[in-house]
C-alpha cells in the first residue's frame, strides 16, 4: 500500500457517504409525498434514485483524478476504463428508453 | 404487478430491512435475499425485482464502504482492478436481461444460488489466511487488523486470472439477477485467491456499488426500476445494513458461512420450483 492510498480511502468514504445521504433524504421525503397524495409527481423520488445510481460513478471519477495527481498511470487507466464502461451502460439505457 | 399501497410499501420496507441486515452480516449486497422476497413473496416480475434490488445494492455498498473506509479491510487497488471486468459484465448483463424470459431468469437464479451454497459448505472449514505476518503483500495484497483473532493479518493475492474471470461472471450475473455479485465473488476470492473472508467480503462490498450501477442504469432506462417500491426497499435496506454493520465484527467466520449456505439452499429450491412452472 502506498502513502496516498489511505487519503484516497477517506476521500472515497466521504463521497459515498454524501451521495447516500443526499439520495436517502430525497427518497424518504419523495416517498412520503407520493404515499400521502398518490397523484403528486414522483420527481423527488427520481432525483433520489438518480443520485444513488450516480454515486459510485462519482467515486470512480474521483479515483481517476486522485490517481492522475499521484501519477499512478496504471490505476489511472484502469479506473478510466471503469468510468467509460458505466458511460456505455448509460448510453445503452438511453437507447432502450427511446424504444419504449 | 402489485399496486404499491402504503401497506405494501411498508412490507417492502420490512423486506428490505431483513435483506439489508443479512447482507451486511455476510458482506453481500442483500440482493440475493431481496430478489426472492420481491419476486416469490410479493409477486413482482423478476426483472423488476432485480432492478429494485440493484438500487438497494448500490445504497448498501456505499454505506458499508463509507463505514469501513480507514480500517484497511477493503483492498481498494484489487477492487478497482476487478471493477474493470465486473462493470463490463454488468453492463452486458443489463442489456442481455432485456431479451431473456422471466422463467429462464428464475432458473438461472436457482442455479447460481445452489452452486454458491455448495461451494460455501464445501469450503466452510478452510480459512486460507496466511499466518506468516512477515510475508510481503505485494502490489495487490493487503494487511489489516483482525478483531476476531486479535492480530494483524497480511495476505497476497493468488490466481489473479481466476479472480478476473469470476469477477466478469459476477458482474454479468449481478445485472441479470439483481444481486451485487458478492455471493459469487466472495467464496472464490476467499477459497481461490487467498483473501481472508473479511477482506474479501469488504472488498466485494466496495466493488458491488459500481457493478450494480452498470445494471441499474439500464433498468432505469427501460422503466423497470419502479420508483415507489424501489424507494421503500432502499430505505429498508439502509436501516437493515446499518444494524448489520454494527454486529458483524463479533461473529465467527464459520457460522457466517454456514448461515449463508443454508439461506441460499432454501432460496434456490423455491426459485427452481417457480421457474419450472
Amino acid at each position: 500500500m502506498k502513502a496516498g492510498d489511505a487519503q484516497l480511502e477517506i476521500l472515497i468514504g466521504r463521497v459515498l457517504r454524501l451521495g447516500v445521504l443526499t439520495s436517502t433524504v430525497c427518497i424518504a421525503i419523495g416517498l412520503a409525498i407520493v404515499l400521502i397524495s398518490p397523484h403528486s409527481s414522483p420527481r423527488l423520488l427520481d432525483v433520489g434514485i438518480l443520485v444513488l445510481i450516480a454515486t459510485p460513478a462519482a467515486r470512480v471519477a474521483l479515483s481517476i483524478v486522485e490517481y492522475a495527481l499521484a501519477r499512478d498511470w496504471t490505476f489511472f487507466a484502469l479506473t478510466s476504463i471503469v468510468l467509460l464502461e458505466l458511460i456505455g451502460g448509460a448510453v445503452a439505457a438511453l437507447v432502450f428508453h427511446r424504444k419504449i | 404487478m402489485p399496486v404499491v399501497t402504503p401497506t405494501l410499501a411498508l412490507i417492502i420496507f420490512a423486506a428490505g430491512a431483513a435483506a439489508g441486515s443479512l447482507g451486511a452480516l455476510l458482506g453481500l449486497g442483500g440482493g440475493i435475499f431481496l430478489v426472492p422476497l420481491l419476486n416469490l413473496g410479493l409477486g413482482f416480475p423478476i426483472s423488476v425485482a432485480a432492478a429494485i434490488s440493484l438500487a438497494t445494492v448500490i445504497a448498501t455498498s456505499s454505506t458499508v464502504t463509507a463505514g469501513k473506509a480507514g480500517q484497511h479491510l477493503i483492498n481498494f487497488r484489487f477492487g478497482m482492478l476487478l471493477e474493470v471486468v465486473t462493470a463490463a459484465g454488468s453492463v452486458l448483463g443489463g442489456i442481455t436481461a432485456q431479451f431473456v424470459s422471466q422463467a429462464a431468469l428464475q432458473r438461472l437464479f436457482a442455479a447460481v444460488t445452489a452452486v454458491i451454497a455448495l461451494i460455501t459448505v464445501a469450503r466452510s472449514n478452510r480459512r486460507n489466511v496466511i499466518a506468516d505476518t512477515a510475508v510481503a503483500p505485494g502490489v495487490l495484497g493487503g494487511r489489516f487488523f483482525d478483531h476476531e483473532s486479535g492480530r494483524p493479518i497480511v495476505y497476497r493475492i493468488k490466481r489473479l486470472p481466476l479472480a478476473i474471470v469470476v469477477s466478469f461472471i459476477a458482474g454479468n450475473v449481478s445485472s441479470l439477477l439483481g444481486i451485487g455479485g458478492g455471493v459469487v465473488k466472495v467464496p472464490v476470492l476467499n477459497a481461490g485467491c487467498g483473501m481472508p473472508l473479511r477482506a474479501a467480503a469488504a472488498t466485494s462490498a466496495f466493488m458491488i456499488g459500481v457493478t450494480a450501477t452498470g445494471g441499474a442504469v439500464i433498468y432505469y432506462g427501460t422503466g423497470q426500476l419502479l420508483p415507489v417500491p424501489a424507494a421503500a426497499a432502499i430505505l429498508g435496506v439502509q436501516v437493515g445494513s446499518w444494524g448489520g454493520l454494527r454486529v458483524s465484527p463479533n461473529l465467527p467466520v464459520r457460522a457466517l458461512k454456514l448461515l449463508m449456505a443454508l439461506v441460499l439452499g432454501v432460496v434456490s429450491t423455491l426459485m427452481l420450483v417457480k421457474g419450472m412452472r
